[in-house]
């Protein structure tokens, strides 16, 4: 820090005041949503159809949540969702530990088109897959499982994770490997006892954006899981509209009921998350 | 690009020595082991759908019939051009790419620059790009209908407190286009912002501090020193933004369903419809093969710029 501090002709631009309108823009483009979601959740059917409409809800009320879990089996949905992010999660973690030790540490003739393939594949659109992996999960009996789902979800993060894990393990010394082997330890050993502990970060970091991934996933679990009882969450909020009637507090209830769980990773996450897409991480 | 992914150089090569008698035998047979399960999922999803994909596109297969697939050539090709759904669909997802795409860049280019000044505490500014970000499509669909709701709706409200009266959103096609541009933007931008706010905290301060000294304001800055710098990562991102605009799916779908009639569908919209609703999934794979031709024009511009890159 110096000590003088010499105004630029422009320093207006960086002072306080227009630090509070930048932070009141970013936070209200950024939190708005999800906090009018938050309060229409709270309102009651008949403040909703107040006019003109209310902002904070007058009478706070839980009731739209009890609804939301009676009127569907939200609770199933929610497990559906956490088990099939988590299963594809952890699958796509071991899958791309193996493929980026590989691609990071061994002298691969094909190196370089392998990663060109594994960046034409982050970006290959697996909705043009429907008719065939509709087929395929139809003809191996797979539709209406978590598998239907485990599967296209695993490839979906497999080369972000995948690339992101190469740079992670280009980080560490190859010293520390060679050390263990010298030590007895087998190649295999040395990644998942030395390798993979030292980049736990991130590993974690590219299993976080593996589990958003799988979590926010709409059309395959739509076009997959058509059994009430296994659609995940984004599917499921769907059942709530009669064909007619929009029941807007229980519908906003139940999307609470599944933004905050991935919330709460993101709050807790954060920078982690950040530097995980920044660093190869490619999400639309 | 911003994934370094350092070429192994002759350091590492005169390493191997040392630990070959480890490797020496098993060093192709482990690469082997260990690119397997990856590949394995690559073609049991990826490749041999898409070869099916290709195949089932020259067949009539309709589920709804009972008849067994029949080769019937480029039928479904034909019948495409003839389907004015098939020109509405392409054309709106087209509409949605070069609205949506560059919407995205300018809002994100500005909340990057927003979040780039120097807060007393990162982490709310951290969070309001990061929540959206995370918000799965779908919901960001119904928040924003909800929104544009034309009675109870908070966009109408606003609007109707400015002064503007209420739009019926919904109802016209015109609307509707403008309400899922408007969503698909705010839904995209938040990553747009995080990609360029990397980029912008790697831009060495020396360099406006020089340019300081030189007498260059601010707005000359910006455009000689701020945006060449970003080039890199606003490339990177306008390209994985393109390809997933070419899938638009979820929020049209939970907004507007496609509506009014099928003003707002998508081409992802209409595959859907034909595969899962209609079971027609010759037509549904031709369909889908014209939106894989598009997304591969964009992945090899993409994989050529970062070849000219390196």
């Amino acid at each position: 820090m110096s000590a003088v501090v010499v105004p630029s002709p422009a320093s207006f631009l960086t002072g306080k005041p227009l630090r509070f309108i930048a932070a009141a823009i970013l936070l209200v483009n950024g939190l708005f949503p999800a906090l009018w979601i938050l309060f229409t959740s709270l309102k009651t059917e008949s403040e909703l159809t107040l006019k003109p409409i209310t902002w904070l809800p007058h009478q706070a009320t839980l009731a739209n949540y009890m609804q939301a879990f009676s009127d569907q089996p939200l609770h199933l949905f929610l497990f559906n969702s956490f088990m099939v992010a988590l299963l594809s999660t952890l699958l796509t973690l071991f899958v791309s530990v193996l493929a980026a030790y590989a691609l990071a540490r061994l002298n691969l003739r094909f190196r370089g088109l392998i990663l060109a393939l594994i960046v034409a594949v982050s970006t290959f659109p697996l909705v043009t897959l429907l008719v065939p992996l509709f087929e395929i999960m139809r003809s191996l009996n797979l539709l209406n499982t978590w598998v239907a789902l485990i599967l296209p979800y695993t490839v979906l993060s497999l080369p972000i994770c995948t690339l992101m894990l190469i740079s992670f393990f280009e980080g560490i010394p190859r010293d520390l490997e060679n050390a263990a082997m010298i030590d007895g330890c087998t190649r295999l050993g040395a990644l998942f006892k030395v390798v993979v502990p030292l980049c736990a970060p991130g590993v974690f970091t590219a299993g976080i954006l593996a589990f958003v991934n799988a979590w926010d996933e709409f059309l395959l679990a739509l076009s997959f899981n058509s059994n009430p009882s296994l659609r995940t969450l984004p599917v499921g909020i769907q059942l709530y509209q009669g064909e007619f009637a929009f029941p807007w507090p229980v519908i906003s209830s139940a999307l609470v009921v599944g933004i905050v769980p991935v919330a709460i990773l993101i709050v807790i996450f954060q920078e982690r998350v950040v530097s995980g897409l920044t660093s190869g991480g490619i999400k639309g | 690009m911003s994934i370094s992914i350092m070429p192994l150089t002759d350091a590492d090569e005169e390493q191997l020595p040392r630990w070959s008698k480890w490797l020496d035998l098993s060093d192709r047979a482990l690469a082997v082991l260990l690119l397997a399960p990856a590949a394995i999922l690559l073609s049991l999803i990826i490749v041999y759908p898409v070869g099916r994909l290709v195949y089932t596109s020259f067949f009539n297969l309709s589920l709804t019939s009972g008849l067994p697939a029949e080769f019937v050539g480029i039928d479904n090709y034909r019948a495409m051009i003839d389907d004015p759904v098939f020109w509405q669909t392409l054309w709106n997802t087209v509409l949605i790419t070069i609205i949506t795409v560059p919407g995205a860049l300018l809002v994100g280019l500005g909340l990057a620059l927003l979040a780039n000044l120097p807060f007393a505490m990162q982490w709310p500014v951290r969070l309001s790009l990061l929540i959206p970000w995370a918000l799965p499509l779908s919901f960001a669909g119904l928040i924003f209908a909800w929104f544009f709701h034309s009675e109870y709706g908070v966009v109408n409200d606003v609007l109707t407190r400015l002064g503007f009266g209420s739009i019926i959103w919904f109802n016209s096609p015109k609307w509707a286009f403008a309400a899922i541009c408007l969503t698909i933007v705010w839904k995209t931008s938040s990553f747009m912002a995080l990609m360029i706010l990397a980029g912008l905290q790697t831009i060495p301060r020396s360099l406006y501090e020089a340019a300081d000294v030189d007498g260059a304001g601010r707005i000359r800055q910006f455009f000689e020193i701020t945006l060449p710098l970003l080039k890199p990562s606003i490339v990177v991102a306008l390209i994985f933004r393109t390809i997933t605009a070419l899938q638009t799916f979820d929020i049209p779908f939970m907004m507007t369903g496609g509506g009014p009639g099928t003003s707002t569908a998508t081409l992802a919209m209409y595959i859907h419809q034909n595969t899962v609703s209609f079971l027609d999934l010759g037509y549904g794979s031709a369909l889908a093969v014209v939106m894989f031709a598009l997304s591969m024009v964009v992945t090899a511009v993409y994989l050529r710029i970062i070849r000219t890159k390196e």
